[in-house]
């Protein structure tokens, strides 16, 4: 599913270049779920951006299925995200004008949907029943907990039926009964609909629950041995 | 969910954001518009008050002081005859105003009305008046009135044996009828948008109060011709009374006479009959003050100069200083064959004074007084003499003596009237009394000329007699555009506003784009291309603009309506309103489209850039401003800016003060605010190991450019307008004493509504005026003919090409040093002397009516009709300084009347005093009653002239104002903004005990750098840009005003920044 290659990343600053990731290799067949720790400004949210073709490596290949994502244009990588990708956030990012159905159909808003609009309606009231905001629909995010702002984010990211989910940080703002709920959406998700999920965290309890765990130390990942 | 939802709730939620790009949106829109409005006002009243001013009338026939038979409009259909004089206008109680119109008319006259109008029922004593004289004068329907005018002559004054100075004649009526103006009661042929006073009483009535029955002076047609289809149709119904001449037979001589009523035979009237009758031969009779010979004289007698080959009784011999006496006047003289025998006669010298000359003759023979040597009519009807009953009742305009007359000379006058006592040769006669006004005083040949009076009519056209064809509907079209495009005026006014609006809207809008950078960094992570946020966020800013634009052009009306009180302010004398609102649907759709174009590229301009980084860079960036990386473009932006500048400042001359000052006030603006932006830059990128509060205050300054840039931008620009345009404030008018100054050293300014003549009894070069005792209350007085075209000044609104006359001595001027030639033609001296020099006639003209109305420059010419209807060319000379002649050109009296030599008189004088001028002016006022005179101090027409300026400024200063108030209310909302943005760093550095003084000092500093930044690019940019044309005069007093503005701009934009820091305090605190 995600095959990542000599994959390096510099940012050009004025005083001089940082290089945040260095030939970093990765794989993680499809169904799989993976987390990636590793220290704050280690790179975990670069490598991230870059799976979700936010942002550009400076050297490298990224496959994902059988796209080499390094290589779109910026509109080739945003359909690709559209279609192909489930984003969750630390911050969530519901936008403050829009309902909880409003902004779980956000993605349809890039127009090239093939789904009737009703069906993805219905899918994403489904959705959101799913994940326990059935009585929600209508709310402003500023009527949500933290933990309905993420599972709203959560079904946001379902609402392309993606076949990669990529979690920033997903738990980081959620006491620690909200972040097993999430995790437990997540890991359901993953075994029913049989989403690649990568989560990015410092959360270790949450990394131990996924397949395979990762390190990201300078520039490079180290595969760490589990016992689950 | 669709996109059109997603917007709506964008504006929805986002709205109170959004209202600041509205209101500016409103106000840039406002004064755009409001800028297009005016000018469409101003058009569309000069368009109307020109059809008011013209009714129907397509062309005109004109004569001026040349009049035709009233009754020559009864052969052409759809005419109106007009008797146009001027008159003084008195009522009972005393009210007086001159300059008033008199138009003798026909009840055809109102068919020429722009719409429909009734025809009032007047009378020798009915009268009807117009709008504007009802206003001046207070009157009424009921109530008298009286006319005192000069009575015209039948010649020029000016020509010798033209009869006495004008006669004052006063009529009394009482008004009928106040006609409006679109009853024909604003008719002027007059470009002007000011109404002119008017009586409008019957021909017949006007004619015969000035004795010249069936006469007119004016002509209306109302078909629509060209001025070659009314020339033929003129042509084809004049008599020879139209063009001023009659036939006269002369019995005794057999022979028949071409006599004209204006003394002189017009040059190209002889020239013309004697091509088309060679036996024609010119005579001209004269006075002769004194023919004398052996010390014996004899007073003011006619001799008359004659072909020898057209009368028998004169010898073929008669040499040129040979003449020929009759025997009466051989017998008072004693004279015989052979003597010496001298002549005296008046001619013309410079400035139109009398010389008398003498001219010695041999006497060929003596001529009995009998037969055709004895005809009477060797003399023309000259006024004042023909009519006279006896010698001592002569009046010919001349200072005679006449105690020198003796009973043999009344004797002679009883038994022969004008009869020639002496008889010279016609070449000799041509050479002493030849002047500006003809040749001749008739041409002879041999009676039984076939078909003679209508050969001549098919010789003639009306312009040879001074009766020009002009197609008035077209002339008053023209000048209905005005010279001051009152639209691209307030634009170019409003520029810097309009661009401080827009660039305020613009960060106002970018403010709302930074504050939703996460939603655009979400928008992107879901997959939504780029392109189409940037588009939803136009298109959000698009509805938001177009509802402010909707809103401004509301806003304009009212806008309008004050700009164009301000105008009125200049051009209307009081009454009703001047300008009439009207507002174009091309200017309301232009403009509204022009704005809203120009408001989304700069929203597109400054939301690109944010909109193209990536989703995870504005994911992170929250409202920080995204900014390049590297060396910045303002490095080089700078310098080039400021070479232009000065590039702009060494061109002035070739592209004119205006756009240089433009150009360059533009340029140093930006070079400035490159600078500012450069300045910024490396203060982002420098590093430094020491943090004190004023690096903290640079970095924080430099955090978000755009915003910087755009507040330090509309201060400096707003500052910039309101400092530089204040410097061209025009002060003094009280320095009339000195020659150079604007006044030329001369105290009053006085227009006669009566033409005043030299050549009278009296000596008249000493008091021209006729002041009598009163005449040592003024030094110096200055004639001046007023001639054709109009006044040009700023006081009209109308597109004037040809600007009037003015003919005066030259001479006398570059004798006193008045006024100051500011710059002449290429190969033209800065002298008055020059303007009696060249091939053209030379016209010296103020600089602000060369530049502003006329567009021309020194060296241009102009082409105006001579009162022959021939088009000669006037050479623009050189340029005046800001003078009191403003509106008009200054020519040479001798050049112009070259040109026009029937002008009579003069109305214009310029007058110094040694008194004081309140005094003198009452007193001149008084005196010159008769003349219908308004006496006006130099320094008030100066003053009048500077007002209409300083109000152009004033209005470029509350543009410029506002500019400063959007500016300061930018630097308010930005530190608001800036400070509401950085709650959480107040609260942390208050947390890590940082006292709120400190923090405080800390946001001073920030505001205050920008503040100083934009009064040191503004005061700099607007002082390099006005250094050469800063008045040499008062410069203290408009270094004052700079430094007076600089506080006051400082004190706004401070009390800007303190209000918004008062508001946002709390978050500072808490």
């Amino acid at each position: 599913m995600i095959e990542v290659r000599q994959l390096s990343k510099t940012y050009e600053t004025p005083g001089e270049n940082i290089r945040v990731l260095t030939d970093l290799d990765l794989s993680v067949a499809a169904g799989e779920t993976a987390a990636i720790i590793g220290p704050s400004g280690c790179g975990k949210s670069t490598l991230l951006n870059l799976l979700g073709a936010l942002d550009r490596p400076s050297s490298g290949t990224i496959r994902i299925g059988d796209q080499d994502i390094s290589t779109l244009s910026e509109e080739q990588a945003a359909a690709f995200r559209n279609h192909s990708l489930g984003f969750i956030f630390q911050q969530q990012h519901l936008l403050p004008q829009l309902t909880v159905l409003e902004n779980v159909l956000v993605p349809r808003l890039a127009g090239d949907w093939q789904e009737p609009a009703a069906e993805t309606e219905q899918r994403a009231r489904q959705l959101l029943e799913k994940v326990g905001l059935a009585q929600r629909l209508d709310h402003l995010p500023w009527q949500l907990s933290g933990g309905e702002k993420l599972r709203t984010a959560v079904a946001r990211a379902l609402i392309n039926r993606p076949k990669l989910i990529l979690a920033d940080e997903p738990t980081g703002s959620l006491d620690p009964a909200s972040t097993d709920t999430v995790a437990d959406l997540l890991l359901d998700l993953n075994r029913d609909q049989g989403v690649t999920l990568i989560v990015v965290t410092h959360n270790a309890d949450l990394a131990r629950r996924m397949g395979k765990t990762f390190e990201l130390r300078a520039g490079k990942l180290h595969p760490l041995i589990t016992d689950h | 969910m669709t996109a059109r939802h997603f917007i709506l709730r964008g504006l929805r939620h986002y709205r109170s954001a959004y209202l600041g790009v509205l209101l500016g949106s409103a106000l840039g829109a406002m004064v755009l518009l409001g800028a297009l409005f005016s000018g469409d006002s101003v058009k569309s009243t000069l368009r109307q008050i020109a059809e008011q001013r013209t009714g129907k009338t397509t062309v005109v026939l004109a004569g001026g002081e040349n009049f035709f038979r009233a009754s020559l409009s009864n052969s052409l259909p759809d005419t109106a005859p007009v008797l146009q004089l001027r008159s003084q206008v008195d009522t009972p109680s005393g009210r007086s105003t001159g300059q008033v119109n008199l138009f003798g008319i026909t009840p055809d006259f109102w068919s020429f009305a722009p719409g429909m109008s009734d025809i009032p029922a007047l009378d020798a004593k009915s009268w009807a008046i117009n709008r504007e004289l009802a206003r001046t004068l207070d009157l009424a329907p009921g109530d008298s009135l009286v006319l005192r005018l000069g009575k015209p002559g039948l010649a020029s004054r000016d020509a010798p044996l033209s009869g006495e100075p004008e006669e004052l004649i006063t009529v009394r009526g009482t008004v009928a009828q106040i006609r409006e103006d679109d009853a024909m009661g604003r008719f002027n042929l007059e470009a002007t948008q000011l109404p002119a006073p008017a009586v409008f009483l019957p021909i017949e009535a006007l004619a015969e109060a000035i004795e010249r029955s069936d006469r007119a002076n004016l002509l209306l047609f109302r078909d629509p011709l060209s001025a070659d289809q009314a020339t033929a149709l003129v042509r084809q119904s004049a008599q020879l009374a139209d063009y001023g001449l009659s036939l006269q037979d002369i019995p005794l001589s057999a022979a028949t006479e071409i006599r004209t009523d204006r003394i002189f035979l017009p040059t190209l009237i002889e020239e013309k009959l004697r091509t088309l009758l060679p036996t024609a031969r010119p005579v001209v009779t004269y006075l002769a003050n004194t023919i004398a010979a052996n010390g014996k004289e004899t007073p003011y007698s006619m001799v008359t100069g004659i072909d020898p080959a057209a009368v028998d009784f004169i010898p073929d011999d008669l040499g040129p200083d040979q003449i020929l006496l009759n025997s009466w006047e051989a017998e008072d003289l004693a004279a015989k064959p052979g003597d010496k025998v001298t002549l005296s006669y008046y001619t013309l010298g410079s400035g139109n004074r009398l010389i008398e000359k003498s001219t010695d003759f041999t006497v060929h023979g003596i001529v009995s007084l009998e037969g055709a040597a004895a005809d009477k009519l060797w003399m023309p009807e000259f006024p004042g003499i023909a009519e006279a009953d006896s010698n001592a009742d002569w009046t010919p305009g001349l200072p005679l003596d006449l105690t020198r007359i003796r009973p043999k000379d009344e004797t002679y006058w009883d038994d022969h009237r004008g009869t020639p006592k002496a008889f010279i040769h016609y070449d000799t006669a041509r050479t002493m009394w030849s002047n500006r006004w003809g040749n001749a005083t008739s041409l002879r040949m041999p009676a039984g000329e076939a078909d003679l009076e209508r050969r001549i009519l098919d010789t003639l056209t009306p312009a040879d007699a001074g009766l020009l064809i002009r197609d008035l509907g077209r002339e008053s079209q023209t000048a209905a555009a005005s010279p001051v495009d009152i639209a691209s005026l307030f634009l170019s006014m409003s520029f810097f506003l309009i661009l401080a609006a827009v660039a305020l809207t613009a960060m106002l809008f970018r403010f709302n784009v930074e504050q939703r950078n996460h939603e655009s960094g979400l928008l992107a992570a879901l997959g939504i291309p780029p392109r189409k946020i940037l588009r939803w966020r136009l298109l959000e800013g698009l509805i938001v603009v177009t509802l402010g634009s909707a809103l401004g052009s509301l806003l304009a009306f009212a806008y309008t309506r004050g700009l164009l009180l301000f105008l009125e302010s200049i051009w209307n004398r009081g009454g009703d309103r001047l300008f009439n609102f009207h507002a174009a649907p091309a200017s309301i759709l232009g403009g509204l489209l022009g704005f809203i174009t120009l408001m989304m590229i700069t929203i597109w301009f400054v939301t690109r850039r944010q909109a193209k980084r990536s989703a995870s860079l504005r994911l992170e960036s929250g409202t920080e401003e995204i900014t390049r990386q590297g060396k910045s473009r303002a490095r080089w932006i700078a310098p080039v800016a400021a070479l232009t500048g000065l590039a702009a400042l060494a061109a002035s001359k070739a592209m004119g003060p205006q756009g240089a000052f433009f150009l360059a006030g533009f340029s140093f603006l930006v070079a400035g605010l490159a600078t500012f932006l450069a300045v910024l830059h490396r203060s982002r990128s420098s590093r430094s190991n020491s943090l004190s509060p004023a690096r903290l205050a640079t970095l924080n300054g430099a955090r978000r450019p755009t915003r910087s840039l755009v507040v330090v931008g509309s201060l400096a620009a707003g500052l910039f307008l309101v400092v530089s345009v204040t410097a061209f404030q025009k002060h003094g008018g009280g320095e009339w004493q000195e020659r150079a100054s604007g006044s030329g050293g001369f105290a009053f300014w006085i227009e006669t509504t009566t033409a005043v003549h030299r050549g009278s009894n009296s000596d008249s070069t000493e008091d021209i005026l006729q002041l009598g005792d009163q005449r040592g209350q003024l030094g110096d007085i200055l004639p001046f003919r007023v001639g054709t075209g109009d006044d040009a000044s700023c006081f009209n609104l109308n597109s004037v090409a040809r600007p009037r006359l003015l003919a005066t001595d030259t001479a006398a001027l570059e004798q006193r040093g008045s006024f100051t030639i500011k710059s002449t033609a290429p190969g033209i001296g800065k002298s008055w002397k020059s303007l009696r020099e060249g091939e053209a006639l030379r016209a010296f003209i103020d600089e602000t009516t060369l530049l502003w109305v006329l567009k021309k420059k020194p060296g241009d010419r102009i082409d105006y009709t001579d009162e022959q209807g021939n088009s000669f060319p006037v050479e623009i000379a050189g340029t005046l300084d800001g003078t009191v002649f403003q509106g008009s050109f200054i020519v040479d009296e001798q050049r112009f009347l070259e040109r026009f030599p029937s002008t009579g008189g003069y109305q214009l004088f310029l007058a110094d005093t040694p008194g004081d001028l309140t005094a003198t002016r009452g007193i001149l006022q008084k005196s010159l009653t008769d003349l219908g005179a308004t006496v006006t101090t130099t320094s008030d027409r100066l003053a009048a002239f500077h007002s209409v300026e300083n109000t152009y400024i004033s209005i470029f200063n509350v543009l410029g104002g506002l500019g400063v108030i959007l500016g300061a209310a930018g630097l308010g909302l930005v530190t608001a903004r800036n400070l509401a943005e950085r709650r959480n760093e107040f609260t942390q550095l208050h947390q890590l005990g940082i006292s709120r003084k400190i923090i405080r000092s800390l946001v001073f500093r920030e505001t205050r750098q920008f503040i100083l930044w934009a009064i040191g690019i503004g005061l700099v940019a607007a002082i390099v840009s006005i250094l050469p044309a800063l008045p040499k005069t008062g410069l203290l007093v408009t270094l004052g005003w700079i430094a007076a503005l600089a506080a006051l701009f400082l004190l706004t934009a401070a009390s800007c920044a303190w209000l918004a820091y008062r508001r946002s305090a709390l978050f500072a605190a808490s």
